[in-house]
C-alpha cells in the first residue's frame, strides 16, 4: 500500500497532460502515472451551484429495499435450481489422501460432487494440500439446500494432518513448520538506515518504546459470497453474483463453463455489502461453476456464515513495534519501526510509519508474517486502520508524556493545513475543552487523523439515451454495493439535462451494458461519475443541436432547467422538444474525464467514551468525523458512509477480532454469536461532517476513509478517560481492568 | 423462540426451543428421514386450541404445509427439519425473499418475519411450528408504490445502505410501533437489539422509527 498525500488539483491548461490515478488490484490501490487527453467538455461547475448534486437525495432503490422487493443474489431462484454446499477440512494443514463420495452419491436428490482432487476442477495435478481450517476440498448440489448438507456431510476424507502455526510469534521461530518452502515471511519494504536513526534517538528529549496489535477482522458482508450460475449446459449462461466487480465475473466463470467470455453475463442488481472482500468468483465461484456444467442445471451455491468466516478472507492483522523520539516542543525526530502484517496465507497489509505524520529520521521495515489462515484480502482501507491505531496510539502517548495538547501536538507535526483546520473544526463540535486534563475520571475524549486517494481512472462507458417520448436511460455495468451508485448516477443525468430524478432511468449491474471498473479504493464515484456527466453532456449538445433552431437560437446558447428546454426568448417542454427528435432519439456515449475528478483526501475523527472503572466496559458517548469529499455528489449518502465508517471503526476498536486456537489452528469464533459486531446499544451520538471548506470541483471517493481513524480516537478517548493505555485491539474489559489493577500496583509502591 | 422485543417479554425464551430446533435441523443422514415433532410444546400447549394426545405425529420423508402468509394461503412440501424462513425463501413458488438468511442461528435478525404479529427469527422456528399462524414479511407490510410509514421513513432518513439488514429492522420496528406507538429512542434500541446492520446504519434507522412513529401520528 503506498500512500497518497492528499493534494489540490489544478484546473488543466494543456493539451496532454500526465495524471496520478489509482489502479486497484483485487480491492487494494496504488497509484500509476497515465497521460491522458486534456481537452475542454464538461466542467462540474461551483459545488455550490448544484440542482441535484450536493444536495440530499433519498436512494432511488430504496422503496424496493425497504420492502423486500429487491433481488439480491441470495434471492434468486430458477426452475430445476440446485443448492450447492462445500465441504472444508477441519484441519490447519493436511494431506488430503483420499476422498469417498459414494455414500453422499446415493442420497436421493444429490445431482453433481466435485472434488479439488480432481484435477478438472482444481486444475492442477499436484496432490491436494489443505492449510487452513476451512480450505475447500469438496462441492455438492442437490435439490434443496438440506439434502446438500446431508451429502456434503455423508463425504468422507481421510487426511494425513501435517504441522501448523497460526500465531505470528510461532511463526517467525527458527523451528517453526514451513507454510510455503521459501518461509513463513516475506519483507515487503525496508526504507532509512537504522544506525542513523537509533544516534537520533539518542539525542532526543523524549524517547518512548511500544508494541500495538490488531487481531485479525473479518469483512461480515450480510449477504454471503456466492453465485447463482443459470446453466443448463448449452452455449451462454447468466451468472447472478454477490460481488464488488460485475466485470470480474465473466472470464473467470466463462474458464470454469468452457464457454467464451461473450457467452457469460454477469448480473449484479443488488448486492448485500462486500467491503473489499468480494472480487472475482473465488473458489466458490469455481465450484459452482463446475457443479452446474455436472449437473446440467442451475446452481446456487452461497457460503453459509461459518463457511463465510473460514474461507472468505479477512481484513490482516498487525504487530507494530516502534522507538520513537521528539524534541520538548513537541516535534516527532526519529522514529524506527517494524510492522509486521498479518494476513493468514495472504501479504496483509499496511501503511508505511510514521502514516501521515512527518519525521526527520525514519527507519521501517515492513514483513508480511504468514500463518495456517485463509488470505486476507482489501478490507475498507487496507492497512491504514491498523496502521492509524498503532501511530496515534504512539503520538498520543508521546503528547502525554510531553504534556501537550493531543490536538497541538498533532498539527505540530502535521504540514497539510487542511488537517489543521479539520482538527479545529472537530475539536469545536465535540468540544475538546471540556476534556479532562488528568485521565482517569472516567470520561475523555481523543482524536486520530487520516487519509486516502479515492480517485478515478479511465474505465467507464456510458451510455444515455433519450427517446421521443421524452424517456431518459443511463445504462452502465457498473454495480451499487450500497454506497448509492444507482442514484447519483440518476442525478447527474437528471441535473444535466434539467430534469427531476425520477424522469430518469438508470440500468447497472449488468456486463452486457458499458465496461465499469471494480468498487476497490474508493474508486467508484471517482471513475464513474465523470463518464456519466460526460455522457449525458453529449447527450444535452446533440438535442441542443436538434432543438435550437426551433427556438431560434444558437445550440450553444440553449438552457436546459426546470422540465424545460430555454432559449430565443422561448421555451419548450420537455416532451416538446424531445418530439422534435430523429425516430430513433438521441444515444450518446460518455467517458472518463480527468479534470471532473480528483484524488487525495483528509479526515479527522474526535470521540468521547465513558469507561466504568468498576467492570472496564467502555460506553461510546459521540464521535465525530470530519471529511472532505471534494464534490459531494449526494450529501445524504455521503454522510450514510461517514456514520458507517465510524461505526465500523467503533466496532473493531471495543469488540472485533478473530480468535484461533493455536493447538487446533481452528477459530474459534466463525459465528455472529462469538464474532461481536456493533449493535444498536454500542451506538453513540454520530456527527458526520462534510468538510465544505474543500472547494475542488471534482469527485472524489469517500467510502474508506471514514473507516480509518474512529478506532483510534476511540483507543485514545479510553485513555482519557481511565488512564489506561490498550496497545491491543479490541479494547475490552478485561484488558481495562487489568490495567486499572498495574496503575493500582504501581501507585501504592 | 419469540424474540425479547421490550421490557415486558411476551413469553419467556423457552429454553428447550433452539436447541430443538438445532437438533432437528443438525439431523443429518440419519434423521433426515423422520423426526418427531412435538406440537404439544408444554408451554405453548394452553395457548393452543384443540391440542390433544392426537396433535402428536410423527412425520417422515417431507411434508406437505400450508402456510398463511401475507394474507394469502402458500403450502409446500418441506422436511420436518425445513426452518420458516428457508420454507419462504426456497421451498414457497414463487419465493418470498425479503427476509433474509444470514447467521441461520438467531444472532443477526435479518430474517425477522411476525407471527401472529410478534417479531421472532424465522431461522429459528420450523416450518411445521409455523402451521396455523399468521406470517408477516416486510413484503406484507408495504409495496415500493404503497410503503407502509416506517418504509417511507427508512427510505426518506437513508436507514438503508446494501439494504440486506433492512427487511429485519423494517419488520422489527413496524412491530414496535403496533404496540407502542411512541417509543423512546432506548425503545427503539431495544426493539432491535437483535438486529445487526453492517454498513452502520444504525443511528439513521433510529432516526427513522421516531420519525416514523410520528408520521403516523399524522395519517
Ligand atoms: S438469519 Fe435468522 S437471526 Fe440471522
Ligand atoms: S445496510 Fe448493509 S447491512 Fe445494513
Amino acid at each position: 500500500m503506498t500512500q497518497q498525500m492528499p493534494q489540490q488539483q489544478t484546473p488543466p491548461t494543456k493539451r496532454k497532460k500526465r495524471i496520478r490515478v489509482p489502479r486497484v488490484e483485487n480491492g487494494i490501490e496504488t497509484m500509476v502515472e497515465i497521460e491522458v487527453d486534456d481537452e475542454g467538455g464538461p466542467s462540474w461547475g461551483p459545488n455550490g451551484a448544484h440542482k441535484l448534486l450536493n444536495h440530499r437525495l433519498t436512494r432511488v432503490d430504496g422503496p424496493a429495499k425497504v420492502t423486500g422487493a429487491a433481488l439480491y443474489t441470495y434471492d434468486r431462484r430458477a426452475p430445476g435450481m440446485l443448492y450447492g454446499r462445500i465441504l472444508r477440512s477441519p484441519y490447519a494443514h493436511a494431506r488430503v489422501v483420499r476422498i469417498d463420495t459414494s455414500e453422499a452419491q446415493r442420497i436421493p436428490g444429490v445431482r453433481a460432487i466435485v472434488s479439488l482432487t480432481d484435477p478438472e476442477v482444481s486444475g492442477s495435478t499436484r496432490e491436494r494440500i489443505v492449510r487452513f481450517v476451512g480450505d475447500p476440498i469438496a462441492a455438492v448440489a442437490a435439490i434443496t439446500p438440506e439434502i446438500a448438507e446431508d451429502a456434503i456431510r455423508a463425504i468422507k476424507v481421510e487426511y494425513d494432518v501435517l504441522p501448523h502455526v497460526v500465531r505470528a510469534e510461532d511463526a517467525l521461530a527458527e523451528d517453526a513448520p514451513k507454510i510455503f518452502p521459501e518461509g513463513n515471511f516475506a519483507e515487503k519494504e525496508r526504507r532509512g538506515d537504522p544506525n542513523a536513526v537509533e544516534a537520533e534517538l539518542a539525542k532526543c528529549d523524549v524517547v518512548i518504546e511500544a508494541e500495538y496489535r490488531t487481531p485479525i477482522h473479518h469483512h461480515a458482508c450480510l449477504e454471503t459470497h456466492g453465485h447463482m450460475v443459470d446453466y443448463r449446459g448449452g452455449e451462454s449462461a447468466i451468472i447472478y453474483a454477490s460481488t464488488q466487480g460485475t466485470f470480474t465475473i465473466p472470464d473467470d466463470a466463462a474458464k470454469e463453463l468452457g464457454l467464451p467470455s461473450s457467452a457469460v453475463t454477469a448480473i449484479v442488481e443488488h448486492m448485500g455489502g462486500g467491503f473489499g472482500s468480494k472480487f472475482g468468483i473465488g473458489i466458490e465461484g469455481k465450484l459452482a461453476c463446475q457443479l452446474a456444467k455436472r449437473a446440467k442445471a442451475p446452481v446456487k451455491l452461497m457460503l453459509t456464515r461459518k463457511d463465510e468466516f473460514l474461507m472468505a478472507g479477512n481484513g490482516p492483522g498487525s504487530w507494530q513495534k516502534f522507538k520513537a523520539g521528539v524534541n520538548r516542543d513537541g516535534t516527532l525526530v526519529a522514529l524506527r519501526a517494524t510492522q509486521y502484517q498479518l494476513g493468514g496465507l495472504g501479504d496483509g497489509s499496511l501503511a508505511g510509519q510514521p502514516y501521515i505524520y512527518r519525521a526527520q529520521h525514519v527507519y521501517r521495515e515492513r514483513i508480511a508474517v504468514y500463518t495456517n489462515e485463509d488470505a486476507s484480502r482489501a478490507m475498507r482501507a487496507p492497512g491504514h486502520p491498523q496502521a492509524s491505531f498503532a501511530i496515534e496510539s504512539l503520538m498520543d502517548e508521546l503528547a502525554y508524556k510531553l504534556g501537550m495538547d493531543p490536538v497541538e501536538f498533532r498539527k505540530k507535526n502535521l504540514r497539510d493545513p487542511v488537517y489543521h483546520r479539520q482538527l479545529d473544526r472537530g475539536a469545536r463540535e465535540i468540544g475538546w475543552e471540556r476534556r479532562p486534563k488528568q485521565p482517569g475520571t472516567g470520561r475523555g475524549m481523543g482524536c486520530a487523523v487520516g487519509t486516502w486517494g479515492g480517485g478515478g481512472a479511465p474505465q467507464c462507458k456510458v451510455t444515455v439515451q433519450i427517446a421521443r417520448d421524452g424517456a431518459v436511460t443511463v445504462a452502465v455495468g457498473t454495480q451499487d454495493i450500497g454506497t448509492g451508485t444507482r442514484t447519483f448516477t440518476r442525478a447527474i443525468v437528471a441535473e444535466e439535462l434539467g430534469l427531476e430524478m425520477k424522469d430518469v432511468t438508470e440500468k447497472i449491474g449488468d456486463s452486457r451494458l458499458g465496461a465499469a471498473n471494480a468498487s476497490g479504493g474508493s474508486t467508484t464515484a471517482a471513475s464513474l461519475a465523470p463518464a456519466v456527466k460526460d455522457a449525458a453532456y453529449n447527450a444535452r449538445m446533440q438535442m441542443a443541436q436538434t432543438v435550437a433552431p426551433l427556438l431560434g437560437a444558437k445550440p450553444e446558447e440553449l438552457q436546459f432547467a426546470d422540465g424545460k428546454v430555454i432559449g430565443g426568448g422561448k421555451s419548450l417542454t420537455w416532451r416538446q422538444a424531445c418530439a422534435a427528435l430523429p425516430p430513433a432519439g438521441i444515444t450518446a456515449q460518455g467517458e472518463w474525464k480527468a479534470n471532473l475528478a480528483a484524488s487525495g483526501v483528509h479526515g479527522v475523527c474526535f470521540a468521547e467514551v465513558e469507561v466504568d472503572m468498576e467492570t472496564g466496559h467502555v460506553r461510546p458517548i459521540k464521535m465525530v468525523h470530519v471529511q472532505d469529499v471534494g464534490l459531494p455528489l449526494n450529501r445524504l449518502a455521503i454522510e450514510s458512509q461517514l456514520i458507517g465508517g465510524m461505526i465500523q471503526s467503533l466496532s473493531m476498536a471495543l469488540l472485533e477480532g478473530r480468535v484461533m486456537d493455536s493447538r487446533l489452528g481452528a477459530q474459534l469464533n466463525p459465528t455472529f454469536n462469538d464474532y461481536k459486531i456493533a449493535g444498536t446499544f454500542e451506538m453513540p451520538e454520530m456527527i458526520p461532517i462534510i468538510d465544505d471548506e474543500d472547494t475542488r470541483e471534482a469527485v472524489i471517493g469517500v467510502g474508506e476513509p471514514a473507516h480509518i481513524p474512529g478506532g483510534s480516537a476511540i483507543a485514545n478517548a479510553v485513555f482519557n478517560a481511565c488512564g489506561v493505555r490498550v496497545r491491543e485491539l479490541p479494547i475490552t474489559p478485561d484488558k481495562i481492568l487489568r490495567g486499572l489493577a498495574e496503575l493500582r500496583e504501581r501507585r501504592a509502591s | 423462540m419469540t424474540k425479547k422485543r421490550d421490557g415486558q417479554t411476551e413469553r419467556p425464551e423457552s429454553a428447550t426451543d433452539p436447541s430443538r430446533r438445532r437438533f432437528l435441523k443438525g439431523m443429518g443422514l440419519a434423521g433426515a428421514g423422520a423426526a418427531i415433532i412435538d406440537l404439544l410444546d408444554p408451554e405453548l400447549a394452553p395457548a393452543r386450541e384443540g391440542s390433544s394426545e392426537a396433535d402428536r405425529q410423527l412425520i417422515s420423508d417431507t411434508v406437505e404445509v400450508s402456510l398463511f402468509v401475507n394474507g394469502q394461503r402458500r403450502t409446500a412440501r418441506v422436511e420436518p427439519r425445513t426452518t420458516l424462513l428457508t420454507a419462504l425463501r426456497e421451498y414457497l413458488d414463487p419465493p418470498i425473499t425479503g427476509p433474509k438468511l444470514v447467521c441461520d442461528m438467531g444472532a443477526c435478525g435479518a430474517c425477522t418475519v411476525l407471527l401472529d404479529d410478534k417479531p421472532v427469527y424465522a431461522c429459528l422456528v420450523l416450518a411445521v411450528d409455523a402451521v396455523g399462524k399468521r406470517i408477516t414479511t416486510v413484503e406484507g407490510l408495504g409495496t415500493p408504490e404503497k410503503m407502509n410509514a416506517v418504509q417511507q421513513a427508512f427510505v426518506e432518513k437513508d436507514a438503508l445502505m446494501c439494504g440486506f439488514c433492512t427487511p429485519g429492522f423494517v419488520t422489527a420496528i413496524s412491530a414496535l410501533l403496533r404496540r407502542n406507538p411512541h417509543p423512546t429512542l432506548d425503545e427503539v434500541r431495544e426493539a432491535c437489539q437483535g438486529n445487526f446492520c453492517r454498513c452502520g446504519t444504525y443511528p439513521r434507522v433510529f432516526e427513522a422509527a421516531l420519525a416514523a412513529a410520528q408520521m403516523k401520528d399524522r395519517e
